[in-house]
């Protein structure tokens, strides 16, 4: 609790050409928090040396335990307005006063009425707010590293090179995992136009040589009990340790070739996947299966996908499934299913890993070609796009440049045997547009399934389940949000790298081990810290539960994206702060609200909400509108437009959030009890392509809604004033509108808070 | 199902290809910005990407049927402007080349004519030839090197000591100059014949790849005669062909260098005229003296007076060869080879049109100087020279001469490109 403020008011970015700001410290200082400010002063730019010295000396003559510094955005200056141990609150008068200012010509002077609401506001969030102390726990400085292909590999030795322990652990007999098999990689290093030894053999000696690498080779991860930091492992074969964080390489399968039958695969023996091409290369050479000769042409189809346009991307309803396939991808079975719950791990497959592997499809044809070339062959590339991403675009090049390997834009229409050769028809082709290609051998792409498409895989001992949680959002990549935060999972501790995150070749595999070791180590270096490791990295706070109001209802255990909660066996949660991101969501959740962050509760919003000072008629000072924003994605956006010179009503009133997901529904009823009009919740996208820092608050936030619009009306309060809105970081352009056609809604169609006045 | 057409890789050819001008032709990725920024192209199926696919894939029978190589006249802009280096441009030049050697008949000389050593081989020919004229001569006189005086009648002349250096008294044209070019000539003419004939075969072999429908289709002589006003007198393809300032220059330069030869052939026509009609069958034969056949006869007699309207124009004709021999040589000097490379055949036919044009001019200077020890050697020079040119025009990079304008003629027949009048 914060009980000797200081309050400043910057005068500059327009704030003091707008606003008294002398007259705004005078009304913080005498107003009704004047027990709790000891100190308030107008400075007229307060980031400024001088601004920032006064308020160091004020907090040292003072002896001042919170800071409310009302100018610009938190989301700015957040380096210059920081005080050690002394907390501070930002009260953004420039972007949601000044600069976003919008008169109302029947209701003048609206701008002062603003500023200071968010004056008391921010005063009283700050006597609400406590500094975190968080336990510190010793964590394990161990890794453990699933999977011992090129990634787990590299992910091993870059671990063991950073000074931890490595736990390596491999399903196979033998380290190296699908590169055993490859022949030659795409371009490693510069000038990256000629394919290179996968360096395989001198990477495993390397790891199975370091001192600090323990690899386990013909052994799975059975159990993963605890929280980062502090994992307690255990191992098919009995063996028990305790890790730190997980980095999760266990790669991927070639995909289920049914899919591939209407080009001919399983009918034809000519016909084979450049998985099986691959392995023959590298291997005894290449060989036609029908007759076991060297085959002089070979036709590489890279575009089945577009074979398959029109085709329902339902798992299985491609095709009838070929009876003699070769049996390969049928390796999983054994865990699973045997757990004593009845778990059920659906599996993921379909043909869209077809699709989603297209990006390494041209690559593997270029490659795979000059194989052929090299062996005296000519190849042909069929593809509806090459697609070369980034520096292998230097690869295609020179890979193009060999006059044996012969390449088209095609639409394949048909593949079929004809005298001993296959007889491959394209249409729409360079050459023509319907044309017949003969070869001695077709090649079809192969989908990259990553392993957790059909297995938990990590096999957490976790109160929501061994898996991963929504992987059907990635057809079963071990993804969360690769755009913002590739290798994170949907767990805290455990990072995925390679080819079960996103299909990739060699070269992205091997970035991404050093990605996922450096994620790694700062979840074990968080962890015994206190703090969180993202996205909210260095957070202090951590959810505290007051268990003795707790009801056992178990809506924060099943509700947490992360399953940070396990509980015990009457229910009550059982927190873990190592696996929390801080998001809230479980405050939102609670119905008791039992749960709280020293510096973020529901006390402390609730009451920021109850300082707005609400005018008794609509005539009198107009309407007033709570806007609850998320401050990851909604609240930069409300920064931008008012930055950008957008306006908008000066009714509303905005308040961050962590999460909309944080939002409990006692915020909303203490809002409408107060007599505002309405509540607007402004939160990221959800859905399948979701946005969400913490991947479930909005969606949360939306369901809970609907709870609280039937219990307004029960209370005879029309359930539309309160609304969620989708805003996404670049959408600033759309929040004046949002908020006049909510503020008008409301005015026009609804008219006062029946609760107004009491 | 019948309807599609096998295609037939062939990658010996496409290392053919390579081998003779094309070698970037890996490199493009079809992204069209050729057929785009080509400016003679016509807007359906564009030269040179599907060329360049087609040279990819090594579809032999595509390319060297190929009437699009014809309308090419080779500006590089395409070359220029390729993201790639693949060099478009240089591929049809490539392709032209194989015409050149592989659409007239002995193939051997098709091959010699592809690559120094066997140029020099060929220019044996003449070599031996007028050398061996010219010992039986010196023999004959007494010396290499006799000066003379005229004698009794036309192109007849008397070796004296202090003579002056007459060419036609050491090679006397009658005998030696004219039945040899004369031949050479007529050997070339059935050589064009049958390379023209098997090039309008396997123009009419090839399957239309373009929609011709509603195209206007005039008939083989209207679109001969309509080739020659537009395209050769005009030059207006070249014209069109590129819009930088060199390429304004390349086609000026061009245009100087084939009035200069139609001047040089006009004159050459006079002389044999002069010579055969009017002082051999005029005179000789029909023993006629008045003044009309003593006029024909005179300007076939050489060597002629500085003033004659036959000499002056013989002149400027030398002067505009090499004023025009000089901008091309300019230009292709200052080609960038990133970008457009130059091949044996572009060389070698600037070289042989030098060296007739610089042993030309300086087998009249010497000759009017009387210094007959570099006169005698730069003539035989001359004479190697233009035999070369004449005897193996059909393989070399001149026969675009004939194979152009019969490849333009008949890509006005079948509606491929449209009369000049309607341009």
């Amino acid at each position: 609790m914060a009980e000797k403020l200081g309050v400043y008011i910057c005068g500059g970015c327009d704030i003091g050409a707008n606003l008294d700001v002398d007259a705004l410290a005078e009304f913080a200082q005498n107003g009704k928090h004047s027990a709790v400010v000891k100190v308030s002063k107008a400075n007229p730019v307060l980031c400024s040396p001088e601004g920032r010295a006064a308020i160091e000396a004020d907090i040292a003559e003072h002896e001042l335990d919170g800071v409310v510094c009302c100018a610009c955005s938190p989301r700015v200056k957040w380096d210059v307005f920081g005080f050690g141990k002394t907390q501070v609150e930002r009260v953004n008068l420039r972007e949601h006063c000044v600069w976003s200012f919008q008169d109302d010509k029947k209701m003048p002077g609206q701008m002062e009425v603003i500023a200071k609401d968010y004056i008391n506001m921010g005063i009283s969030k700050l006597t609400k707010s406590n500094v975190p102390d968080p336990e510190l726990p010793e964590t394990v400085k161990t890794i453990l590293v699933m999977g011992g292909g090129f990634t787990g590999l590299n992910a091993a030795k870059n671990a063991a090179g950073l000074g931890y322990d490595v736990v390596l652990v491999e399903k196979a007999d033998n380290l190296g995992g699908k590169a055993v098999n490859f022949r030659k990689s795409f371009p490693l290093a510069y000038p990256y136009d000629q394919t290179q030894e996968t360096g395989l053999e001198a990477l495993i000696a390397e790891v199975t040589g370091n001192a600090k690498i323990k690899v386990f080779t013909g052994t799975t991860v059975k159990t993963i009990e605890g929280a980062p930091g502090n994992y307690s492992l255990t191992l098919s074969s009995g063996d028990t340790m305790e890790i730190g964080s997980v980095v999760l390489a266990t790669g991927w399968v070639p995909g289920d070739a049914h899919y591939l039958a209407p080009l001919g695969y399983g009918k034809i023996k000519d016909v084979v996947t450049t998985a099986e091409f691959e392995t023959m290369a590298s291997h005894d050479g290449v060989k036609r299966p029908s007759d076991g000769k060297a085959p002089q042409t070979v036709c590489f189809i890279c575009d089945p996908g577009k074979f398959l346009e029109g085709v329902s991307y339902e798992a299985g309803a491609v095709c009838e499934p070929v009876e003699d396939l070769p049996e390969e991808t049928k390796a999983e079975g054994e865990e699973g299913e045997e757990e004593e719950d009845s778990f059920v791990y659906p599996d993921k497959e379909s043909a869209k890993h077809l699709a989603y592997s297209s990006e390494l499809t041209s690559l593997v044809a270029l490659k795979q070609a000059n194989y052929v070339a090299d062996d005296g062959g000519v190849a042909y590339i069929l593809y509806d796009h090459m697609m070369v991403p980034g520096i292998n675009e230097q690869y295609y090049k020179a890979a193009q440049d060999n006059p044996a390997v012969m390449l088209s834009k095609a639409d394949v229409v048909e593949v079929k045997e004809n005298g001993g050769s296959v007889v491959v028809v394209a249409k729409n082709t360079l050459l023509g547009d319907s044309v017949e290609i003969v070869a001695d051998m077709v090649v079809l792409p192969t989908a990259m399934v990553p392993t957790t498409a059909a297995d938990p895989t990590i096999n957490l001992v976790y109160r929501q389940g061994p898996a991963f949680p929504d992987l059907e959002l990635f057809d079963g990549f071990a993804d969360s949000n690769y755009v913002c935060f590739p290798y994170e999972t949907r767990r805290t501790g455990v990072y995925a790298a390679g080819a079960v995150r996103q299909p990739m070749g060699l070269g992205l595999a091997r970035e991404d081990a050093a990605g996922a070791v450096l994620k790694a180590v700062q979840c074990i270096e968080s962890a015994n810290h206190g703090v969180a490791v993202h996205p909210r990295s260095g957070d202090l706070s951590y959810p505290v539960f007051n268990f003795m109001r707790c009801t056992q209802c178990k809506r924060c255990t099943e509700e947490c994206p992360f399953g940070a909660l396990d509980d015990d066996e009457k229910g009550t949660p059982k927190p873990n702060p190592s696996r929390c991101r801080r998001c809230g969501t479980c405050m939102g959740a609670c119905p008791e609200r039992v749960i709280s962050f020293d510096n973020y509760n529901i006390d402390q919003i609730g009451s920021a909400i109850k300082e707005v000072k609400v005018p008794d008629t609509l005539e009198e000072g107009g309407p007033r509108i709570i806007v609850l924003a998320c401050e990851n994605d909604a609240y930069p956006a409300l920064d931008m437009a008012a930055m950008r010179g957008k306006g908008w009503s000066p009714y509303v009133r905005f308040l961050p959030v962590r999460c909309l997901g944080s939002v409990n529904a006692i915020w909303v009823a203490d809002a409408m009890s107060k007599g505002v009009d309405g509540v607007m919740m402004l939160g990221c996208k959800y859905g399948d392509d979701y946005q969400c820092h913490f991947m479930k608050g909005s969606e949360l936030c939306s369901r809970r809604k609907e709870n609280i619009a039937e219990s307004l009306g029960r209370l005879g309060v029309e359930p539309e004033r309160v609304e969620q809105y989708e805003l996404s970081i670049d959408e600033y352009d759309k929040v004046p509108s949002m908020i006049a056609d909510f503020v008008d809604n409301i005015t026009n169609n609804f008219g006062p808070n029946p609760f107004k006045g009491y | 199902m019948s309807n599609n057409v096998r295609v037939q890789p062939d990658l010996k050819f496409v290392k053919e290809l390579q081998a003779v001008g094309g070698e970037s032709l890996k490199k493009c990725y079809q992204c069209a910005t050729c057929s785009v920024v080509c400016p003679l192209s016509p807007a359906d199926s564009p030269y040179p990407r599907k060329e360049m696919v087609w040279a990819q894939w090594g579809l032999k029978d595509r390319l060297v049927n190929d009437i699009d190589i014809w309308l090419c006249h080779n500006c590089g802009t395409c070359s220029d402007l390729c993201p790639r280096g693949a060099k478009p441009g240089d591929l049809l030049a490539a392709l032209r080349n194989m015409a050149y050697r592989q659409l007239a008949p002995l193939g051997f000389i098709g091959k010699l004519m592809s690559n120094f050593g066997g140029v020099l081989m060929l220019a044996l020919v003449p070599a031996v030839i007028y050398l061996a004229i010219w010992v039986a001569q010196a023999a004959h006189f007494g010396t290499a090197f006799p000066l003379f005086a005229p004698g009794e009648g036309h192109g007849v002349w008397e070796p004296v000591a202090n003579g002056k250096v007459i060419y036609g008294g050491l090679f006397p044209g009658d005998y030696f100059i004219d039945p040899i070019f004369g031949a050479a000539f007529a050997f070339m003419l059935v050589c064009f014949y049958l390379g023209v004939q098997k090039l309008l075969k396997g123009l009419k072999a090839s399957p239309a790849v373009y929609d011709l429908t509603g195209a206007e289709k005039p008939g083989m002589l209207a679109a001969f005669i309509d080739t020659i006003k537009h395209e050769v007198l005009q030059h207006s393809q070249f014209n069109d062909c590129g819009e930088d300032e060199e390429d304004k220059k390349r086609a000026f330069g061009h245009k100087m260098v084939m009035y200069a030869f139609i001047i040089l052939m006009v004159v050459t026509g006079v002389v044999a005229t002069g010579h055969w009609f009017g002082a051999w069958f005029l005179e000789h034969v029909m023993g006629l003296k008045d003044p009309f056949s003593k006029f024909i006869a005179l300007l076939g007699s050489t060597p002629m007076p500085l003033h004659s309207v036959v000499k002056v124009a013989a002149n400027v004709g030398a002067v505009m060869l090499i004023y025009g021999l000089m901008q091309l040589t300019k230009r292709r000097q200052g080609l960038d080879p990133k970008k457009q490379g130059s091949n044996f055949y572009d060389w070698y036919l600037l070289y042989v049109i030098w060296a007739i044009a610089l042993t030309g001019v300086g087998a009249e200077i010497f000759r009017l100087v009387n210094i007959k020890y570099l006169a005698y050697p730069t003539y035989f020079l001359h004479l190697v020279a233009v035999f070369m040119l004449l005897a193996y025009l059909p393989w070399s990079k001149l026969g675009h001469l004939v194979y152009r304008i019969v490849a333009l003629s008949y890509a006005k027949t079948i509606g491929r490109i449209p009369m000049g009048a309607a341009k």
